[in-house]
């Protein structure tokens, strides 16, 4: 069964993660994502975290975000500087349901890309264009990353360990906030343009797609003109609820107790019966009240137990516990394994990387299940299949396109990113650990 | 009249809390026509701090009020049998049903997807759990902290030695219900193509995992297992106290960053130094650069230094509080912030719209309903029952 969205094709200026994310997970469901990359300005993900971290030769075509993230689609190589180059663009355009960038408006105006030019092109066009702060108002050709997203938002202000600073996640989160809020806006616009036959512009701020997601603050501001305080881990109506120390290095547990039925399992589960008469601890408001103290009781009582055992026990009682699973555990969950949550995707031999499991997506549909995944395209894998097959390019065309740089195969000015050693890096403390023999681990939990 | 770009979807609402309810916001905000089934106490959101003016009343709570904006709420007794039946009449005439029950809940109803199929064949049923329909956790419990733990989002969250962390309030919910609603729309949109139903599955906690970066991947590329980074002074793009709160410095990372333009921006002559002149250096002087750049920002207004670094096209960030948020001109120059008049809190402000659709824009029709606000009309009107009825019901606490 091919995936609801066949028969959609959408072009990709994406960069990093917000538009390619979503065209991505539009790409799993069987859109047809012709992802378009300038040769002169290499994507960066396309040069960091390589496989094995080996730089040498085609490592443009190792790097893992870029697998991560580019999966399913179909590459081309366009020099936008040139006018050959936009005029492709267009001619693609002419072809497509939906436009999809995430450039700095300014960028987008300079390369004549707004929707107003797409739509004489195509006049049902969908375009949809990704920005840190929107498309329009006075900070729009402000440059954002995903902390100063997060942090606009207000997520990162009420975010951070009780009496400390501001605390943001070391990924790009709002990149998928609003990644994830795009794929739904995308979803409405074909909903809209099949039943009227209309296109039209879709402007999402990373800002605000994050800012929609936190009511808890903005409301209680709005409306009764407060702001809380950063709570760690901590809840505003439950206790205990915290991230507690377990057997090893960095091993830890979560849990979330809301009822008395719950506490009492806790005290059942962790051999302590003073805590279940302590009357410090007798009703959830109590235990609220005392939350620091019993965090504090807490942390040395969890300590000796391993965290996966801990989860099962609690999770056994009814308690909402989870171990904090770290790369490796997340790699082979149990659950998410037997949910098939990870796929196999095999790599171009010339890349020399093996098929590795990646992660899915974030629902499962019954009848219209994904594609069948392929790996993310080398650069330029697919110049010849769009530009020659879909538009029409003799090969006389194809070879001046060649010839005067207007597409390519690889970056003009390769420049790799080095990353330290592994003991390095374990040495700095941005690894945990590492193992050597990762590749056998992987070949045998997803023989693909 | 505005263009709606769901016009036409007709969605049954099984929701509470949060991750359902945001699903059908969204639907609801664009266009869709949503009907909340609550139980006869209400959903259970409408529980939640924070309240108005701190008055725990269930028409009072502000998260519930944001949630369920353009629905229309009709109460049922779902564990009887005139409530199961009128269920069923409203599942008849939906193109889409959506719940976020434990699992075995809807079945234990009557009303798995095979049930539900065959009263209405081209169903879409949506269902947001904590670990999905399937497998050994599917009925383990779960906060958000929990689907943090187990989504690999915490374990590189937070301080290098300290515990992980997760952030403020439900953002895992709020992650769910926004894929639920686009997963919603791939199977509604296959549905106008071909007329057949189908069963959506969103487990939270794989909401979490689809939503990392250099996690898994460290592991399968390179073998290692990446922790909470360290953050050592001197970095460049550590976040920096300023006299008014907190600012994020991104002068260009790697090989983009130009040292001596820097310099001349933040216009610290005492920098112009070969101590710190080269990435290398700057590793070995860290701790005096660091001192050096939290002296300096702490003197700084964090607005002044983010325009100015932005017409320069450094890439500063600003972190601001509520307060700010709802202060910022960007944000009001499109509108963001939107009045809403609500029977019981009356005018409030309210963040809107997520993204803006230009043909299709969002918009809000109706406040959050009370409780059963809709009963007369839904079951009543719509579905045909007398107002006799309609009173036997309510003795019988079916509505």
């Amino acid at each position: 069964m091919p995936g609801p969205l066949e028969g959609v094709r959408i072009i990709e200026m994406g960069q990093l993660i917000a538009i390619p994310f979503a065209m991505k997970l539009l790409a799993d469901m069987g859109a047809q994502v012709i992802r378009l990359e300038s040769t002169g300005r290499l994507e960066s993900y396309r040069s960091d975290s390589v496989y094995q971290n080996d730089v040498s030769g085609e490592f443009w075509n190792r790097g893992a975000n870029f697998y991560e993230q580019n999966r399913n689609k179909l590459g081309v190589t366009l020099d936008l500087s040139k006018p050959e180059g936009l005029a492709i663009i267009k001619e693609l355009v002419s072809v497509a349901d939906i436009f999809s960038e995430n450039f700095t408006p300014r960028v987008i105006k300079n390369f004549g890309l707004e929707y107003e030019d797409l739509k004489k092109i195509k006049p049902d066009i969908i375009m949809v264009s990704s920005t840190g702060y929107g498309f329009y108002g006075p900070w729009s050709n402000y440059g954002a990353t995903g902390p100063s997203t997060e942090g606009a938002s207000g997520l990162a202000y009420q975010t951070g360990y009780l009496g400390g600073p501001p605390v943001m996640a070391e990924i790009p989160y709002t990149d998928y906030t609003s990644g994830e809020h795009t794929v739904f806006a995308v979803m409405a616009a074909l909903m809209h343009r099949l039943r009227t036959g209309q296109g039209q512009f879709i402007d999402i701020s990373q800002t605000q797609a994050t800012s929609a997601t936190i009511p808890e603050v903005l409301m209680d501001f709005s409306a009764n003109g407060r702001t809380g305080q950063r709570m760690g881990n901590q809840d505003a109506a439950m206790s205990p609820h915290g991230c507690y120390p377990c057997r090893g290095d960095d091993r830890w547990l979560t849990m979330a107790v809301a009822t008395d039925d719950e506490w009492q399992a806790v005290c059942r589960v962790l051999g302590q019966d003073g805590w279940a008469n302590d009357p410090r601890f007798e009703d959830s408001l109590s235990r609220w009240k005392n939350r620091d103290e019993l965090d504090a009781l807490i942390g040395p009582v969890t300590s000796p137990w391993d965290a996966h055992e801990l989860m099962h026990e609690l999770q056994k009682e009814g308690v909402a516990a989870g171990a904090v699973l770290d790369s490796k555990d997340l790699l082979f969950d149990p659950h998410l394994g037997e949910r098939d949550f990870y796929e196999v995707v095999t790599h171009h031999d010339s890349t020399g990387i093996p098929p590795l499991p990646y992660a899915g997506r974030p629902w499962k549909l019954s009848k219209t299940p994904a594609v069948k995944s392929k790996a993310a395209p080398l650069m330029g894998e697919h110049n010849t299949l769009v530009l020659s097959e879909l538009l029409g390019k003799t090969a006389d065309e194809m070879a001046a396109l060649e010839e005067t740089g207007i597409i390519g195969y690889g970056p003009t000015n390769p420049r790799p990113v080095q990353r330290p050693s592994l003991d390095e890096q374990v040495r700095q403390g941005r690894m945990q650990r590492y193992e050597t023999d990762f590749q056998e681990q992987v070949r045998r939990a997803f023989p693909g | 009249m505005i263009e709606r770009a769901l016009e036409g979807v007709r969605v049954l609402d099984l929701t509470h809390h949060i991750s359902g309810p945001y699903c059908t916001k969204l639907l609801a905000d664009f266009g869709a026509e949503v009907i909340k089934v609550e139980r006869p106490g209400g959903d259970p959101a409408r529980r939640m701090a924070p309240f108005f003016h701190d008055e725990a009343d269930p028409e009072k709570s502000l998260v519930f009020a944001y949630l369920n904006t353009n629905k229309q709420s009709v109460t049922l007794n779902l564990k009887s049998e005139k409530g199961i039946q009128v269920l069923r009449s409203l599942v008849a005439e939906s193109d889409v049903l959506v719940e976020n029950f434990a699992p075995r809940v809807m079945p234990s109803f009557g009303l798995d997807f095979e049930a539900l199929q065959q009263i209405n064949p081209g169903l879409v049923m949506t269902s947001i759990s904590n670990f999905g329909q399937t497998g050994p956790y599917r009925d383990y419990k779960a906060a958000d902290i929990v689907e943090y733990a187990l989504g690999g989002l915490m374990y590189i969250f937070g301080a290098y030695d300290r515990e992980p962390l997760k952030h403020a309030y439900n953002q895992a919910q709020f992650k769910a219900g926004t894929d639920a609603a686009s997963a919603t729309l791939m199977a509604v949109y296959h549905q106008r193509l071909t007329e057949a139903g189908q069963r959506v599955d969103i487990s939270i906690q794989e909401a979490v995992a689809t939503g990392l970066r250099d996690v898994v991947n460290n592991f399968t590329y390179s073998g290692a297992v990446r922790r909470r980074q360290p953050n050592h002074s001197g970095d460049l793009t550590r976040m920096r106290a300023s006299a008014d709160g907190h600012l994020l410095p991104n002068p260009g990372i790697g090989a983009s960053l130009d040292w001596n333009t820097l310099v001349d921006f933040l216009g610290l002559p005492e920098l112009d130094d070969e101590r710190f002149s080269t990435p290398t250096a700057r590793l070995v002087n860290a701790e005096e650069l660091g001192r050096i750049l939290d002296e300096y920002f702490t003197k700084q207004n964090k607005y002044d230094m983010f325009h100015a670094a932005n017409e320069k096209r450094f890439i500063f960030g600003v972190i601001q509080s509520p307060e700010e948020v709802m202060a910022d001109p960007q944000l009001a120059a499109r509108n963001f912030f939107v009045d809403i008049d609500h029977p019981v809190l009356g005018t409030l402000k309210y963040p809107g719209a997520p993204f803006e659709m230009s043909g299709t824009p969002w918009e809000v029709r109706a406040a959050a309903p009370t409780l059963g606000q809709h009963n007369q009309e839904v079951i009543g009107r719509r579905l045909g029952h007398t107002l006799e009825q309609l009173v036997q019901m309510r003795a019988m606490r079916i509505i």
